[in-house]
């Protein structure tokens, strides 16, 4: 009992053990993990062999490509993280023809080789390998060029459905696709969704309206002094996205004012009031762009679009009103 | 260095590999216990590589077992299996996906073999 020999018992116990997990694990991919220790501990074993290109290439095409492709196909077709239930068959067969099958292998290897010791050979070089290769062996080397091509091929072809396909007659036909449901044709649902679009296109429409007064040279004066330009826009952007949720229509809430949720007539939207102009400094709830003593201030609980039809006078911005009627 | 070692670990790796080729349902699993057999003739190969000489002390040489004139080709019939083993595992699986794209499931009792199994597996 050498060193090597210690070494191969013990990479041979990790690989037979780690085979053990991977035909029994009810895990699919504690199995794919499994057999990537069965298969390291398998390079190991080349390597006490003498055999170091042969390890190299058992690591990096087994464990880099070979289990990386199998644990593709497990992510592939949705395969549960916990364990499966039903991943095998009943025990007894598989395990009497395994069991014979792993019987009479030992038996027979045990009598061929009982007594023979061998020497460790000599560290093998790829020069060894690459001339045997490319000189005795070259004809099936070439060989499995090909077979790797065609296997190539094959898998693209497998893997395309638009190459050799026939019409399955048995296939089920475009009619049973489920019809839409039923809350797709209410009456409820369209006019939220409409009540819903209408908000949208007021705000955007104010939006637009602020930015065209902005373009045609009507620059915010600083009436407030204490808050800067930048500060009063975010403050109406935020107003835009988060009072729209809020007076936006509440499952089981009470029925919204129809008056104020038809299309045409959207809500109030703040910043386009003519209330209390008396004011001038924006306090801090008003949230607007300051336009100056003449204009009317915002307050924070006017919601109303710039581009009702029944508001006309309420529009602080004459180029805003173009901007929306065109 | 004891010869049956190796052997006897690549002997083992097999029986477990047509325990799991018999006793798995899922294709995938299947295929992780095919690579398992292939790994064990593999480890048969190099084992036979490093121990043929010692094993056949004494047997007569015969002219063509010694292509090369260092008959060492074991490894190289190891690196030949091991690309066969890609090859296999690449297709194996395209076929495993094809499949998992027609019926949503993999589990290999279900596969229809033939033409009027078609409807008992589908019904």
């Amino acid at each position: 009992m050498t060193v090597a020999d210690a070494l191969m018992l013990a990479l041979g116990a990790i690989a037979v053990g780690s085979a053990v997990f991977v035909v029994t694990s009810a895990h699919l991919v504690r199995a794919g993990f499994y057999l990537v220790v069965s298969l390291g501990a398998t390079a190991g074993l080349y390597l006490v062999l003498g055999a170091e290109l042969v390890a190299w290439v058992q690591i990096l095409v087994y464990v880099g490509a070979v289990v990386v492709l199998l644990l593709f196909a497990v992510m592939l077709t949705r395969a549960p993280i916990g364990p499966s239930p039903d991943l095998d068959r009943p025990a007894l067969p598989a395990a009497l023809v395994g069991g014979g099958v792993g019987l009479g292998l030992t038996v027979l290897l045990i009598d061929a080789f009982r007594w023979t010791e061998f020497e460790l050979p000599p560290a093998g070089t790829g020069r060894r390998v690459g001339e045997q290769i490319f000189g005795a062996w070259v004809l099936p080397f070439e060989v499995l060029s090909i077979l790797l091509l065609a296997a190539l091929v094959g898998a693209i072809v497998l893997s395309r459905p638009d190459i050799g396909a026939r019409p399955d007659p048995n296939a089920p036909a475009d009619s049973d696709v489920p019809p839409p449901g039923p809350v797709d044709e209410s009456d409820e649902v369209k006019a939220r969704l409409e009540r819903i679009a209408a908000r949208q296109a007021a705000a955007q429409d104010r939006l637009r309206a602020q930015r065209a007064a902005e373009n045609a040279g009507a620059p915010p004066t600083e009436t407030a002094g204490v808050k800067t330009r930048e500060d009063v826009l975010r403050e109406q952007a935020h107003d835009v996205v988060f009072r729209a949720r809020e007076a936006g229509p509440t499952l089981g809430g009470p029925p919204e004012n129809p008056e104020t949720s038809q299309e045409g007539r959207p809500r109030v939207i703040e910043g386009t009031s003519h209330e209390n102009p008396a004011r001038t400094l924006p306090t801090g709830n008003d949230r607007a762009l300051p336009r100056g003593t003449d204009r009317a201030l915002p307050r924070g609980n006017d919601r109303a679009l710039p581009a009702s039809a029944d508001k006309g006078p309420a529009l602080p911005k004459p180029p805003a009103q173009d901007d929306e009627e065109t | 260095m004891h010869a049956v070692i190796p052997y006897v670990i690549a002997g083992l790796l097999f029986a477990l590999g047509v325990y799991g080729v018999l006793r798995r349902r899922n294709a995938i699993l299947v295929l992780m216990a095919v690579e398992l057999m292939l790994n064990a003739v593999n480890l048969i190969l190099v084992a036979a590589d490093a121990t043929i000489k010692s094993a056949l002390a004494g047997v007569q040489p015969e002219a063509w077992a010694y292509p090369v004139p260092e008959p060492r080709a074991g490894a190289i019939f190891a690196l030949f299996v091991i690309v066969l083993a890609a090859a296999e595992v690449g297709v194996g699986l395209a076929i495993i996906l094809q499949y998992y794209r027609l019926r949503r499931d993999v589990v290999l009792d279900d596969v229809a073999l033939h033409e009027h199994d078609h409807e008992r597996v589908s019904g």
